[in-house]
C-alpha cells in the first residue's frame, strides 16, 4: 500500500453532456485512502453522474481520472473493477432469479463452473462473516429484502477486490436502524484501508459518519470541507445556494371521513400479498400520512386505492357512503378521487404525448372538451396553457412539446395540475416529492396543504419520514402491509421510527 | 452494436494513435426536417436495393423506369388498375392502423378478409334480402364476418392475456382451411366446377364508375378513410387511444377505459378487414376465390407501420403499394419474374425505412480517447 | 388396431423434430432477451436452402441440412442488425423476417427451378438388430439420424444454459442486461450469438421439413410451423424439456392427420387440416389459464438495451 494519507481517487475537471444537457461541468473530487468521503447535493446535482464516470458507466466528454496519482482511462465497468473501483448503485444491478452466488459469479467467473461456485460460496461466506452480514446465499435475490439485496451488492463489490467503494444513496431504502448499522460497517471498512464514497443528500449522515464532505450543485463542485465542526445550515447553504426552510402548518378544521379502508388486502403483480388487512380512514381537511420503510406494501396500497389493481378483500368507502372496493379507476375518479403515484413517468404521464394532452386527459374523460365525436383542441390548449401558468410548470417552450422533456419537478407539477383540476375530495399521493429538489418539493407540499385547506382529504404515502412529519396531521405506520400504529400531532420522531422497525 | 466496444476492457493504447470510441445518445428532440430527410434516405436505399435485385433477376435497367413509371402513369388503363387495386389495400392499411393504435397486433387480417368474403358471398349466393339492399347487406355481412373472426383473439387477450399475435395468425390458417372446405365442397361453382363460388349477379357487384375499370370500391375505401381519420384524429376515442398507444398503464391510472377502447379498436379492425374482403369479391373478382386475400395481411401491416398508424398516411402508402403490385403483375407477364418479388421489395423498403428510424432517434458520436 | 397405433407412434418423432428444434432455437434466442417472431421466416429459409442444396449437389442430405442452418443464420444477421444494432421494434422486425423470407424463398426457388421438384433426401437409419424388437423397435430404433441427434442436442443446450458460465451470462443478459453489463458481459455479443444460433436451429428444423420429411420444396411449406413453435415456447415457459414434450404433443397431432384420412374416418379433410392450429390455440389458452408454477420468461424479453440512455 502507498502512503496511507495519500489520494486514492481523483476526478479532475470532468464534463459530461447528455444530448446537449450538461450533467457535469468541470466537476472534481478527490478521495483519500482510508477515508469515508461524502458526496452531498440535491437530486440532479450530478453526484451519481460523477460517480458513474468513476465506475466506468459513463464515458466523460473531457477531464482526467487519477488513481494513486496516475492518470488512467476507465473503459467500462469491467475496467473499473480491474482498477479496484466498485459501485453499489441506487437501483441494484442484480439478476432477480439468480441467487447471491450466481450474481457474484457473473462478474467473477472462475475456471470451471461447478468448482467456481464452490470456491465463491466459501469466499462470500467468509467476507459476509467478517462484515457481520446475515444472508441466505442460496435464495433467489428477488425474494430477499431490500437490505439483504444491498448486502449482496456490497459483497459483490468487495469479493471483486474493490478498495474504492462507491455507495449511491445506500440508506434511502433502509430503516433508521438498518442505515446506522450499514454506516458502522462502512466506517469499519475505511479503518481497514478501503476508501468509501458515500453519495447522499442526508446532512446528518455526512456529518456523523464521514471524514470529508464534497458538495455538488448543478453539475459543479461547490467545495470540499472537513466534516468535523461543520454545521447543518452551512451545508444547506452550500447545497442549495440559499437557506430553504419549510414550516409545519397543521390543519385548522378536520371534517367527516372521506376515505375508509377496512381489511384491505392487495397483491403485487407476481401474486405476493403485499397489503394484508389494512385499516385506516382519512378525513376531509386533514393530511393522513402513511409512514414506513419502502417495500412494505406502499406501492400496492396506492395502486389498489387508485384502481390500478384489484383488491382481493376488504371494503373501501369514499365520501362516507360510496363503496369503491371493486370500482374501476374511471369510477373512482368520477367519485372525486385523484392520484399522484410515486412512479410518475410510468403511471402518471405519457412521455411521448404533449404537455397539453397530458394535462387535458382528465378533463376530456369528464367530458369537458367536447363530445365523443369531437375534442375541441383550441379550448383544450387554452385550458392547458392556463394550468401551466397557474401551477408554475417551467421549461414548457410549447404546449405541444413532449412531456418527457420536463424535469422531475415540473413533470410533477403538471401531474398535480391535472389531478387537482377536477376539484377532488380525496387525493392519494405516493412520495410526491421523490426526486425533486428542495424548491420543487416545497411547491408540491404547498399544493397538498392548500388542497387540504380547501376541504379535501389527503393520503400521503411516503418512505421519507421527514416529509411525513412535516406535512401530516395524523400518521399511520405501515409494516408488512398493515397499519401497526397511529399517531396524532404533535409527533415524537423516536416513537414513530420505533413503530416502523418494531414489526419489521 | 456500436455502443458495445466501449464496454470491453480496453486494449493497451497504441502509440501515436487516437483510439476512437463510438457513443450513442438518445435524441431528446428531432426536427421535422431531419426526420423527413432520414426517411427519404431510407426509402432511397430501399428502392436502390430493390432495383439491384430486379436487375439481377434479368430486368434491363432501362425497362425499370419504363415499367414502374412510364407504363403506369402514361396509360389510363394502368392508372385505373392501380386505383382498383388500391381500394382493398387502403382498407387493410386502415384496419392495421386502427388495431396498432390500441397496441393490438392484428396479424390475422387475411383470416378476417376470408370471413368477410364468406359473409358477403353467403348473402349473394343465397339471395338474402331485397335486391335493392343486397350490396349494403353484403357489406354488413362482411363486416360482421371480420368482427366474428377477430372477436375470439380480442377476448382471449383482454380476459386471459393470450398473445394476440399468435392467436390471430393461427386463425388465418383455420380460416383458410374453412374457405377451402367451402370452395371444394358446398359452395363450389356448379357451372365451372372450379374451386370458387358462383359468379355474383349484377346487383351484387360494386357499380362501375364509367371510367375504365374503376368501380365503387374506391369510393368505399375513401369513405372509410374519412371515417377512420375522424375517429382517430378528431374524436374522443382517437384522443384516448393515443394514451393507450403510448402508455397503457398511465391511461388506466387516469381513468381511460383501456379494455373497452382496445376491444373497440380490435373489432373495428376486424370489420375493416372483412370489408376489404368484400371489396375484392364484389369489386374485383365478382366471386369468392381461393386465393383472393394473399399478401394483403402482410401489406396492411407494413402500410400501417410506414404510415405510423395515420389513416391519411396509410391511404397514400397503400396507393404506392398498389403501383408496386400492378408493376409486379406486368413484370410477371413480361419477364416471368414471380409475384413474390413484390413482397420482397415491400419487405426490403420497410426494413430500410425502419433502419433509418434509428438515426432519427439516436445520435452517434465518435470520441477520441 | 395395434398396427395403427405402432405406425402412428413411430411417425411421431419425425413430425415432432421440426417443432422441437425450432422451439429450442427460439428458447436460446429469447433467453438473451431478443423476441424472435421471425421463426416462420427462418424455417422457410432453411427449408428452401436445404432443398436447393440437395438438388444442386445431387445428394449429400446431411451437408444440405448444414446449409439449411447456415442460410437461416445468414438471414438472422439482418434480424440481428435490426433488433440489436438499430433497435427496431422487435415485433415488427420479426414480422419483417417472415415477409422477407416468404418473398425471398419463393423468388429464389422459382428462379432456380427448385419448386415442386422431388428429390431423394435423408432416409431412415435403422439401428441394426434393435429395429426388429417388436413394438419398441420401429418406434425408437427405425428413425432418421436427426431424430437420434435431437435428444443429445437438447441435453447439450439444457446443460449449457443451466450449468456453465456462458449459460449464466446468457440468462443474465435476458433477465437484466444492466446488471450483466455492469458485470462486464458483452450484451451485444451474447445477443448476437443467441440470435444466430437460435436461427440456425430453426433453419435446421426447416431443412428437416424438406430434406427429410417432404423431399420436395413447395412455396410457403413451413405452413405455420414456425408460429406453432413460438406458441410452444410460451407453453414450455422457456424450459427446453417442456418444449420437447410439447413438440411431441404436436407430433402426435400431425402424425394423426394422414392416418385418420387413410383409416377412412369421416371427418372432412379441411377440418382435419385445421387441427394443429386449433390445438395450438387451445394450448395457448390452457397455458394462460394455468399460469401457476415457475415461468422463466426472461424479464427483458423484447427490450433493446442501450447503456448511456437517459429518459
Amino acid at each position: 500500500m502507498t502512503d496511507p494519507s495519500g489520494t486514492a481517487l481523483a476526478l479532475d475537471a470532468i464534463t459530461k453532456t447528455f444530448d446537449g444537457f450538461r450533467a457535469l461541468d468541470a466537476a472534481h473530487v478527490s478521495v483519500r485512502r482510508g477515508e469515508v468521503h461524502a458526496l452531498l447535493g440535491e437530486n440532479g446535482a450530478g453526484k451519481s453522474s460523477l460517480m458513474n464516470v468513476a465506475a466506468g458507466l459513463y464515458a466523460p466528454d473531457s477531464g482526467r481520472i487519477l488513481l494513486d496519482g496516475t492518470e488512467v482511462t476507465i473503459d467500462g465497468p469491467l475496467d473499473a473493477r480491474t482498477h479496484g473501483i466498485g459501485m453499489v448503485h441506487q437501483h441494484y444491478k442484480l439478476v432477480k432469479p439468480f441467487n447471491a452466488i450466481e450474481n457474484i459469479l457473473l462478474s467473477d467467473p472462475g475456471e470451471r463452473y461447478g468448482a467456481a461456485i464452490d470456491a465463491l460460496t466459501a469466499r462470500v461466506r467468509e467476507v459476509a462473516d467478517e462484515l457481520g452480514f446475515e444472508l441466505d446465499v442460496t435464495k433467489p435475490v428477488g425474494t430477499l429484502s431490500i437490505a439483504e439485496q444491498q448486502r449482496v451488492e456490497i459483497l459483490k463489490v468487495l469479493v471483486g477486490g474493490a478498495w474504492i467503494l462507491i455507495l449511491d444513496e445506500p440508506t434511502a431504502v433502509l430503516t433508521d436502524a438498518e442505515g446506522a448499522r450499514l454506516l458502522e460497517t462502512v466506517r469499519a471498512l475505511a479503518k481497514g484501508g478501503h476508501s468509501v464514497v458515500l453519495v447522499t443528500h442526508k446532512l446528518n449522515e455526512a456529518i456523523d459518519y464521514c471524514d470529508r464532505i464534497t458538495v455538488m450543485r448543478g453539475g459543479r463542485t461547490v467545495d470540499t470541507v472537513e466534516a468535523k465542526g461543520i454545521s447543518q445550515s452551512d451545508l444547506t447553504t452550500m447545497i442549495v445556494g440559499a437557506d430553504v426552510h419549510e414550516q409545519r402548518a397543521p390543519s385548522q378544521s378536520i371534517g367527516a371521513p372521506v376515505l375508509q379502508v377496512a381489511g384491505l388486502r392487495a397483491a403485487r403483480g407476481d401474486g405476493h400479498i403485499a397489503v394484508r388487512d389494512a385499516n385506516f380512514e382519512v378525513r376531509s381537511g386533514e393530511i393522513y400520512g402513511i409512514a414506513g420503510v419502502g417495500g412494505n406494501g406502499q406501492t400496492e396500497l396506492s395502486d389498489a386505492l387508485s384502481g390500478l389493481t384489484r383488491s382481493l378483500a376488504g371494503i373501501v368507502t369514499l365520501g362516507g357512503t360510496t363503496d369503491i372496493t371493486d370500482a374501476s379507476a374511471e369510477e373512482r375518479r368520477e367519485n372525486g378521487l385523484a392520484a399522484i403515484p410515486a412512479d410518475r413517468h410510468s403511471k402518471a404521464l405519457s412521455g411521448t404525448l404533449s404537455v397539453a394532452d397530458n394535462f387535458a386527459v382528465g378533463g376530456v374523460l369528464r367530458g369537458r372538451f367536447g363530445s365523443w365525436l369531437r375534442v375541441r383542441r383550441r379550448e383544450l390548449e387554452q385550458a392547458a396553457g392556463e394550468a401551466v401558468e397557474a401551477f408554475d410548470v417551467q421549461g414548457v417552450r410549447s404546449l405541444k412539446q413532449r412531456a418527457a422533456l420536463l424535469s422531475g419537478g415540473n413533470a410533477q407539477k403538471l401531474v398535480i395540475a391535472r389531478e387537482f383540476s377536477g376539484s377532488p375530495r380525496l387525493i392519494v399521493a405516493h412520495s410526491p416529492a421523490r426526486g425533486l429538489d428542495l424548491r420543487a418539493s416545497a411547491a408540491v407540499h404547498e399544493r397538498l396543504r392548500s388542497a387540504r385547506d380547501a376541504g379535501a382529504g389527503v393520503l400521503l404515502i411516503s418512505e421519507d419520514l421527514d416529509e411525513i412529519l412535516l406535512l401530516c396531521d395524523r400518521i399511520g405506520v405501515m409494516t408488512r402491509g398493515q397499519i401497526v400504529a397511529e399517531f396524532d400531532a404533535p409527533f415524537d420522531r423516536q416513537s414513530v421510527g420505533e413503530a416502523m422497525i418494531g414489526h419489521g | 452494436m456500436a455502443d458495445e466496444t466501449a464496454g470491453m476492457a480496453g486494449p493497451p493504447k497504441a502509440h501515436g494513435l487516437h483510439r476512437f470510441r463510438p457513443r450513442l445518445e438518445m435524441r431528446q428532440t428531432t426536427s421535422g426536417l431531419r426526420t423527413a430527410a432520414m426517411i427519404a434516405a431510407g426509402l432511397a436505399v430501399g428502392l436502390g436495393l430493390s432495383a439491384l435485385i430486379l436487375v439481377a433477376s434479368g430486368v434491363r435497367p432501362g425497362d425499370l423506369v419504363n415499367e414502374f413509371i412510364v407504363q403506369i402513369f402514361a396509360s389510363p388503363k394502368n392508372i385505373s388498375a392501380v386505383l382498383v387495386q388500391a381500394a382493398p389495400m387502403i382498407i387493410v392499411g386502415l384496419s392495421a392502423s386502427i388495431a396498432f393504435k390500441a397496441r393490438f397486433w392484428n396479424i390475422g387480417i387475411e383470416g378476417q378478409m376470408i370471413f368477410g368474403a364468406i359473409g358477403a358471398t353467403l348473402v349473394a349466393t343465397f339471395d338474402i334480402g331485397p335486391e335493392g339492399l343486397r350490396l349494403p347487406l353484403m357489406a354488413l355481412a362482411a363486416a360482421l364476418g371480420g368482427i366474428a373472426w377477430i372477436a375470439l383473439p380480442a377476448v382471449l387477450k383482454l380476459r386471459l392475456g393470450v398473445n394476440e399475435i399468435i392467436s390471430t395468425l393461427l386463425l388465418n390458417y383455420v380460416a383458410l382451411n374453412f374457405l377451402l372446405h367451402l370452395l371444394y365442397g358446398p359452395w363450389q361453382d356448379p357451372v365451372s366446377a372450379f374451386p370458387h363460388s358462383e359468379q355474383f349477379e349484377e346487383t351484387e357487384r360494386l357499380a362501375a364508375l364509367g371510367w375504365q375499370s374503376l368501380n365503387a370500391s374506391l369510393i368505399v375505401a375513401l369513405a372509410l378513410t374519412v371515417l377512420v381519420t375522424v375517429a382517430l384524429t378528431a374524436s374522443r376515442v382517437g384522443y384516448l387511444l393515443n394514451f393507450v398507444h403510448t402508455n397503457a398503464t398511465m391511461a388506466r391510472a387516469v381513468g381511460v377505459p383501456v379494455v373497452l377502447l382496445t376491444l373497440a379498436a380490435a373489432l373495428g379492425s376486424g370489420a375493416l378487414s372483412g370489408l376489404a374482403g368484400f371489396t375484392i369479391s364484389a369489386g374485383i373478382e365478382y366471386r369468392m376465390t381461393q386465393s383472393f386475400f394473399i399478401g394483403y395481411g402482410f401489406s396492411g401491416i407494413l402500410i400501417a407501420f410506414l404510415a405510423r398508424n395515420n389513416p391519411i398516411g396509410a391511404t397514400i402508402v397503400a396507393l404506392f403499394v398498389a403501383v408496386l403490385m400492378v408493376a409486379g403483375q406486368s413484370l410477371q407477364v413480361f419477364y416471368q419474374i414471380p409475384f413474390a418479388m413484390v413482397q420482397l421489395i415491400q419487405a426490403i423498403i420497410v426494413i430500410c425505412v425502419a433502419a433509418s428510424d434509428f438515426f432519427i432517434r439516436h445520435r452517434v458520436q465518435w470520441l477520441t480517447g | 388396431m395395434t398396427d395403427f397405433l405402432i405406425n402412428w407412434i413411430a411417425n411421431i418423432p419425425g413430425f415432432a423434430v421440426p417443432f422441437a428444434l425450432a422451439a429450442l432455437g427460439l428458447i436460446i434466442t429469447e433467453k438473451s432477451g431478443v423476441l424472435n417472431l421471425g421463426a416462420e421466416g427462418f424455417m422457410l429459409m432453411g427449408a428452401m436452402a436445404g432443398a436447393g442444396a440437395v438438388i444442386v449437389m445431387g445428394g449429400y442430405p446431411l451437408l444440405a441440412l448444414v446449409i439449411a442452418a447456415a442460410a437461416a443464420a445468414t438471414l438472422a444477421l439482418v434480424f440481428a442488425t435490426l433488433t440489436i444494432g438499430l433497435r427496431v421494434n422487435q415485433v415488427i422486425s420479426g414480422l419483417l423476417m417472415v415477409f422477407l423470407a416468404q418473398g425471398l424463398t419463393s423468388l429464389i426457388a422459382t428462379q432456380q427451378g427448385w419448386t415442386n421438384k422431388a428429390f431423394t433426401g435423408l432416409g431412415k437409419l435403422p439401428l441394426g438388430p434393435l429395429k426388429d424388437i417388436p413394438v419398441v423397435g420401429p418406434i425408437l430404433f427405425n428413425q432418421d439420424l436427426i431424430v437420434y441427434l435431437t435428444v443429445p442436442i437438447f441435453f447439450i443446450a439444457a446443460y449449457v444454459l443451466t450449468r456453465t458460465h456462458v449459460g449464466l451470462r446468457l440468462r443474465a443478459v435476458g433477465e437484466n442486461p444492466e446488471a450483466a453489463d455492469a458485470a462486464g458481459v458483452n450484451i451485444t455479443l451474447y445477443r448476437l450469438a443467441a440470435v444466430i444460433i437460435g436461427a440456425a436451429l430453426v433453419g435446421l428444423a426447416g431443412g428437416y421439413l424438406t430434406v427429410v420429411v417432404a423431399k420436395i420444396w413447395v412455396d410457403g411449406m413451413a405452413g405455420g410451423r414456425g408460429w406453432i413453435a413460438i406458441a410452444l415456447v410460451i407453453f414450455a415457459r422457456w424450459h427446453p424439456w417442456r418444449a420437447l414434450a410439447g413438440a411431441l404433443l404436436f407430433g402426435c397431432v400431425e402424425a394423426l392427420i394422414p392416418r385418420v384420412a387413410a383409416a377412412g374416418i369421416g371427418v372432412p379433410q379441411y377440418f382435419m387440416l385445421m387441427l394443429p392450429y386449433a390445438v395450438t390455440l387451445g394450448v395457448m389458452v390452457w397455458t394462460s389459464l394455468a399460469r401457476s408454477g415457475a415461468s422463466s420468461e426472461p424479464s427483458a424479453l423484447g427490450q433493446p438495451y442501450v447503456r448511456e440512455e437517459r429518459h
